[in-house]
C-alpha cells in the first residue's frame, strides 16, 4: 500500500495529464467518426458545431433551454432544464474543475500552443495583481449574459423589446471552440462573417477577433482563454461539492511560492492563503501543477471522496525536478516507519 | 620611522602573526572535533568524512582551491546557483572562529556582532579555505552590521560587492527590487569570472544544488528519529557545505543517510528517546562555535532541529522552474531566496513563528532554546515576539545570550541545566 | 529513619541541610565558602552530621547545587540552583501561600523564578553579569559606611520620608556616588535605605520583563535584611513572604530532590 502511495506521489503527474488530455481530445473532437457521444451536458467544451464531436458542452444546452417564455418553465421544459442541470452537476462533481485541466480540448490546444512557445524560447507574460483582479470579473459577466440573453430573446424585460433572434445561442457565436474545434478536423467552415444582418455581422466579426485573440493570447500567456471562460465561472458555483478536491494544510506552508509560480493561470491565492483548507479559486483548472511543485510533505493534497490520492512530498519534488545522471545516487528513499 | 621602514617591518611581522593565528584556529578545530568524538560515542561512520573536512580546512598544505575561481559569500541570500553557473565555486565565509572574532576586533567594537567580526577577521587576514583567493566577496545589505562591514578598508584587496537585499518580502516593490538586484549580480558575476551564464550551465547548476538539497532533506527527515545522530554533529555536517566541494558533500551525505536509515531499521527502540528534545533558534551556531548545542547534549538534551541560517535554512528551500529558460530560471531563483526567508531583517516576519511551531510539532520537541549573539539587535528584538508566541502555544522556551568566547560556560550551563530539568 | 542531604555551594557561603524521610529539617548550617570549597563543603557536611551523631553511611542520598556543585565528590547527583530553589521555596511555603514567584538575591547573582501549580519551574531570569542588584552591592556599601550588614535592617527604618535615589546603575560607580552623598552630610540611614531601593528597582525591572504574579517569596541570604524586604515590597507593590531561614531554601530544595529521586527509584 505504502509502495503504491509512494509511486503515485513521486510520479510525473504532468506527463500523465498530457496523455489524458490527448486521449480526451481525440474522443471529444473526433469521437463522432465512431459515433461516440459521451453526453450532451458535458462540463467542458465539446462543440456540436464540430460535426465529428464526441459530445456536447452544457453551455449550448442551457442557452437553448433558456430560450423560452417564462410560462414554458412551469411545464415539461422546466423539468428538462432541471434534469439537464443535475446531469451537468453530476458529471461535474466527479472531476470537479479537473474537467478544465485534464479534459477540455480548448485547454489542451492552449497547452500545445504553450509547448510551441517554449520550443521557440519566447518568454511568457503574466498578469500583475491589479490586472488579475479586474480581469477575472469578465467571465462572470459573460456567464450572466449567456444566461440572460436567451431569456431576453423569448421574453421582454421591463417592457423593452425582445432581443433579436439573430443572437441564437449568443455565447456560441463568440466562443473560440466553435471555430477552433471543427478546424481540428479539417473543417474551416466556421471561419466566416455572416452578412445577413447587423447583429450577425457584429457577432461573427467579434468571433473572428476572439479566435485570433485566442491564438495570440494563448501563445503568449499560458491558458489565456481560461481566465475569461464562462464554463469556469459556472463550474465554480458547484466546486465546493466536488468529489475531487484540492486542499491545503496552511500550517505546513513555508511561503516559498513555488505553487503560484508554476500555476499556468497565475493564481497567487494558493501561496498566500494560509487559513482556508479549500483553496480552489474560480480560475483554477485543477491541473495540480502546484501540488507537483510543492516541496513540503502533505501541504497540498488531492482528495477524492475524502481519500488522499496525490500529495506534495519533498521526495516527489526532487524526483520530478532534478536529474541524477551525473551522480551515482538515487532520489528514491527507503520506506521507513515515519511514512 | 619612514613609511618604507614600517612597511618592511610589517612585511617581516606578517608571517609571524599569521602562524600564531593559524595555530589558534587549529586548536579551536581540534578542540571542537575532540569534544564531538568524546561526547558522542555512538557516532555514525559517515561522520568521519565531515570531521576530516574540517581538519583539511586548517591544513596549510591543502591548496585544492588555489587555482579555482572562488566567490566568497557572506549570507544565505547570495544565490549560489548563479555562482556555479558562472564557472566559479561559492565559499561561505561566515565562521565560528574565536581567533578570527578577536582579529576582527581591530576594526569592530566590542559590542558588535561576533559573527561579523569573525568575517572581517577572515577577510583581513586573507584566511580562506584550501588556499582559496576569492575573486570577490559578496556581502549582503541584509543586516546593518554586515552591510557596513563591507565598507571597511582592511589589509585585503579583494573587492567587496554589495548585494542589495530588501528589508521587506511581502510587497511587490520589494520583490521587484530583489529581482533587479539578482539580475545585476548576474552580470557582475559574468564579468568577474569572465564566463557567460548560459541556459544549460544554469540548469545544471540548479540541478547540482537540487541533489544536495535532496540529501539534506533526507537527512533532516531522518532526524525525526530523535537520537539517531546528535544535533551538534548534524550542524557540523551542514556547516561543511559552506566550503566543501558540492558533489563530494552530496555523495558523502548520501552515504551517511544510507547508514542512518539502516541504523533506524535495526534499532527497534532508541534509548535516548526519553531525553528532552530541543529546537534551537536565533543567531546561528557555526562550527567550531558549537558551544550551545554541545552543552545541551552534554547535559541530557537532544537538539533535534534548528532554524539557523547556518544549517537547516541554508539548504531547505527549493526552486521551482516551470520553463527551463533564462526568463523563468532567474525569477525562480530570486523568489526562492526571498519568499520563504525568515531572516529577522525582514519585517514583518510572521513566517518565522509559524514555521518554528510547525517544526516543533513535526519533530515532537519538548522545548526551544532561543539564542542571540551579544550585539545582534535583530534576533534580540525579534525574540520578544517569538518567545511570546511560543509561550502562548504552551511551548517552554529559554532565552540566552551567547558569544564566541570558549569560556564563560558556567553561567550558560546553569541556565541550560535548569531549563532541561524543567522539561523532565 | 532515612536521611537526605542537600548542599548549596555558593560563591560566598556553603549551605547544608539535613532532612529525614518526612522532609523535616533535622539540622542545617551556613559557613563561608573560602578558597578550597570542596574541602570546606566536606567539612561542613561532616560537622552537620556529627552534631546529630550521624555518619556519611547513614545518609541515603546527597544532592549538590550552586556554583560548586559539579566538583563536589560526595554528591550522588547535582542539579541547577534554579530547580533546587524552586523546590525548596515551594515546599516551605506550601501550607502558607500559593507560591508563584520566587525572588532570590544571592551573593553574586539575583534570580526570579516563576513556578507552576506543582512547583515546577516555568520560567526564570538570572542576572549574573552585573553586581547591581546582588549581595555584592550591599557588601560594598557596608565597607564604605563601616556598618555590619546585620544592622542594615534596623537602620533602614530609621530613615523617614522618600528614599534617597542612587542614580548609578553600575555598583562600581555607585560607590563614588555614595561617598559623595556622605560628604554632603546625608545620614547613613538615608543612604542605606536608598541602596535598598536601588537594588529593589533593579529587581523590579527584571520582574517586569518576566511578569511576576502573586504570591511572591523572597529568599537568599539578603532576605534576612528586613530593610531589603520593605524596599522590595515598596517597589513591587506586592506583599512578600520571607521564610524563617531564607538562606537555606535552595539547599533544602536539593535535599528534597534527593529524597524524591530516591523514592522514584
Amino acid at each position: 500500500m505504502k509502495k503504491i502511495r509512494k509511486y503515485i506521489d513521486n510520479s510525473n503527474l504532468s506527463l500523465f495529464r498530457s496523455i489524458i488530455q490527448i486521449i480526451f481530445f481525440i474522443i471529444l473532437v473526433y469521437g463522432g467518426f465512431k459515433a461516440i457521444s459521451i453526453s450532451e451536458k458535458i462540463p467542458t467544451f465539446a462543440c456540436p458545431y464540430n460535426v465529428r464531436t464526441g459530445g456536447t458542452c452544457y453551455l449550448i444546452n442551457i442557452q437553448h433551454q433558456l430560450h423560452s417564455e417564462w410560462a414554458g418553465f412551469i411545464t415539461w421544459r422546466g423539468i428538462s432544464v432541471l434534469t439537464a442541470l443535475l446531469t451537468f452537476i453530476g458529471l461535474f462533481i466527479i472531476l470537479n474543475k479537473s474537467w478544465c485541466g485534464f479534459i477540455c480540448p480548448l485547454g489542451t490546444i492552449q497547452d500545445w500552443l504553450t509547448k510551441l512557445r517554449r520550443l521557440f524560447g519566447v518568454r511568457f507574460s503574466r498578469y500583475n495583481k491589479t490586472s488579475f483582479k479586474s480581469l477575472k470579473v469578465i467571465k462572470y459577466i459573460v456567464l450572466i449574459l449567456l444566461l440572460v440573453i436567451p431569456l431576453g430573446m423569448s421574453n421582454s424585460f421591463f417592457g423593452l423589446p425582445k432581443i433579436t433572434e439573430d443572437m441564437s445561442a449568443p455565447y456560441c457565436q463568440l466562443c473560440p471552440a466553435r471555430t477552433v474545434l471543427p478546424a481540428a478536423t479539417g473543417d474551416f467552415t466556421q471561419f466566416y462573417i455572416d452578412f445577413s444582418s447587423t447583429t450577425t455581422i457584429i457577432m461573427t466579426t467579434l468571433a473572428m477577433i476572439i479566435t485570433a485573440l485566442f491564438f495570440v493570447g494563448s501563445f503568449l500567456k499560458k491558458r489565456f482563454f481560461c481566465f475569461f471562460c464562462p464554463m469556469s465561472a459556472l463550474q465554480f458555483l458547484f466546486a465546493k461539492i466536488g468529489l475531487l478536491r484540492l486542499v491545503k494544510v496552511g500550517n505546513k506552508c513555508t511561503s516559498c511560492g513555488n505553487c503560484s509560480r508554476v500555476c499556468d493561470i497565475g493564481i497567487n491565492a494558493i501561496a498566500d492563503d494560509l487559513e482556508n483548507k479549500f483553496i480552489v479559486k474560480d480560475d483554477c483548472m485543477m491541473c495540480f501543477k502546484c501540488v507537483e511543485a510543492c516541496p513540503e510533505n502533505n501541504c497540498l493534497k488531492v482528495k477524492f471522496t475524502g481519500l488522499t490520492i496525490f500529495r506534495s512530498t519533498d521526495e516527489g519534488f526532487f524526483k520530478r525536478f532534478s536529474k541524477t545522471k551525473d551522480y551515482n545516487i538515487t532520489i528514491d528513499r527507503k520506506l521507513s516507519k515515519n511514512d | 620611522m619612514t613609511k618604507e621602514v614600517s612597511d618592511k617591518l610589517q612585511e617581516l611581522k606578517i608571517p609571524e602573526l599569521k602562524s600564531s593565528l593559524t595555530s589558534k584556529l587549529k586548536n579551536e578545530v581540534y578542540k571542537a572535533i575532540s569534544e564531538i568524538k568524546t561526547t558522542f560515542q555512538d557516532s555514525p561512520e559517515g561522520m568521519k568524512y565531515f570531521l576530516n573536512r574540517y581538519e583539511d580546512l586548517i591544513d596549510d598544505q591543502n591548496k585544492d582551491y588555489k587555482n579555482k575561481k572562488i566567490i566568497a559569500t557572506n549570507c544565505i541570500y547570495v544565490p549560489e546557483e548563479l555562482i556555479y553557473a558562472s564557472g566559479a565555486i561559492p565559499v561561505r565565509i561566515c565562521n565560528g572562529f574565536y581567533a578570527l572574532d578577536q582579529a576582527g576586533a581591530n576594526y569592530l567594537p566590542a559590542k558588535a556582532c561576533p559573527l561579523v567580526r569573525s568575517t572581517i577577521g577572515m577577510i583581513d587576514n586573507n584566511y580562506y579555505p584550501f588556499g582559496a583567493e576569492p575573486l570577490m566577496v559578496v556581502n549582503p545589505s541584509s543586516c546593518d552590521q554586515k552591510k557596513k562591514m563591507g565598507e571597511i578598508q582592511t589589509k585585503s584587496n579583494i573587492p567587496i560587492y554589495l548585494l542589495e537585499t530588501p528589508p521587506v518580502k511581502d510587497s511587490d516593490d520589494a520583490r521587484e527590487y530583489w529581482l533587479k538586484s539578482i539580475i545585476r549580480f548576474k552580470s557582475i558575476l559574468e564579468k568577474t569570472s569572465r564566463q557567460k551564464i548560459t541556459k544549460s550551465k544554469l540548469k545544471s547548476a540548479i540541478n547540482k544544488i537540487y541533489l544536495a538539497q535532496n540529501e539534506f532533506r533526507r537527512f533532516n527527515n531522518l532526524r525525526k528519529n530523535a537520537g539517531i545522530i546528535s544535533g551538534t554533529e548534524a550542524i557540523t555536517v551542514i556547516n561543511t557545505y559552506f566550503f566543501d566541494d558540492i558533489e563530494s558533500w552530496t555523495t558523502h551525505l548520501n552515504l551517511l543517510n544510507n547508514e542512518l536509515e539502516k541504523k533506524i531499521q535495526i534499532k527497534k527502540q532508541l534509548n535516548s528517546t526519553d531525553k528532552p528534545r530541543i529546537i534551537l533558534t536565533g543567531s546561528p551556531s557555526i562550527f567550531p562555535n558549537i558551544k550551545i548545542p554541545l552543552l545541551i547534549e552534554k547535559h541530557g538534551g537532544i537538539v533535534v532541529n534548528d532554524d539557523f541560517c547556518s544549517s537547516t535554512r541554508f539548504l531547505y528551500d527549493t526552486i521551482a522552474v516551470d520553463e527551463w529558460n533564462m526568463y523563468d530560471m532567474i525569477p525562480a531563483i530570486a523568489e526562492r531566496y526571498l519568499k520563504p526567508s525568515t531572516c529577522p531583517n525582514l519585517s514583518p516576519n510572521k513566517d518565522r513563528g509559524r514555521k518554528l511551531i510547525e517544526t516543533i510539532k513535526e519533530f515532537n520537541a519538548n522545548g526551544v532554546v532561543y539564542q542571540s549573539l551579544a550585539g545582534c539587535h535583530l534576533f534580540e528584538i525579534e525574540s520578544l515576539n517569538i518567545i511570546s508566541l511560543l509561550r502562548q502555544s504552551g511551548i517552554p522556551v529559554l532565552y540566552i545570550e551567547v558569544d564566541y568566547s570558549p569560556e564563560n560556560t558556567g553561567q550558560i550551563i546553569t541556565r541550560l541545566e535548569a531549563f532541561l530539568e524543567s522539561l523532565t | 529513619m532515612e536521611y537526605f542531604i542537600g548542599i548549596d555551594i555558593g560563591s560566598s557561603s556553603i549551605k547544608t541541610v539535613l532532612i529525614d524521610q518526612n522532609a523535616s529539617i533535622v539540622n542545617f548550617s551556613v559557613v563561608p565558602t573560602g578558597y578550597s570549597f570542596n574541602k570546606n563543603s566536606e567539612n561542613a557536611l561532616l560537622q552537620l552530621l556529627s552534631e546529630r551523631d550521624l555518619k556519611i553511611l547513614d545518609i541515603k542520598s546527597i544532592v549538590s547545587t550552586g556554583y560548586g556543585r559539579k566538583l563536589f565528590k560526595l554528591a550522588q547527583k547535582n542539579i541547577s540552583e534554579i530547580t533546587a530553589n524552586a523546590k525548596g521555596a515551594y515546599i516551605i511555603s506550601k501550607l502558607k501561600i500559593k507560591l508563584k514567584t520566587i525572588i532570590n538575591i544571592g551573593g553574586q547573582d539575583s534570580k526570579i523564578i516563576i513556578i507552576d501549580d506543582s512547583g515546577k519551574v516555568q520560567n526564570f531570569f538570572m542576572n549574573d553579569k552585573c553586581a547591581a542588584g546582588t549581595g555584592r552591592f550591599l557588601e560594598m556599601v557596608s565597607r564604605n559606611l563601616e556598618i555590619d550588614i546585620e544592622n542594615f535592617g534596623n537602620i533602614h527604618f530609621q530613615h523617614h520620608g522618600t528614599p534617597l535615589s542612587i542614580n548609578n546603575t553600575c555598583a562600581v560607580f555607585a560607590e563614588s556616588e555614595i561617598i559623595s552623598l556622605l560628604a554632603e552630610g546625608h545620614n547613613k540611614s538615608g543612604i542605606i535605605s536608598g541602596v535598598h531601593h536601588s537594588i529593589a528597582k533593579r529587581i523590579s525591572i527584571m520582574a517586569n520583563r518576566i511578569g511576576i504574579e502573586d504570591s511572591v517569596l523572597f529568599d537568599g541570604g539578603t532576605a534576612l535584611n528586613k530593610g531589603m524586604v520593605a524596599a522590595l515590597e515598596d517597589e513591587l507593590l506586592k506583599k512578600i513572604y520571607v521564610p524563617e531561614h531564607p538562606q537555606i531554601t535552595t539547599a533544602l530544595g536539593a535535599a528534597i530532590i534527593a529524597k524524591e529521586n530516591d523514592e522514584s527509584n
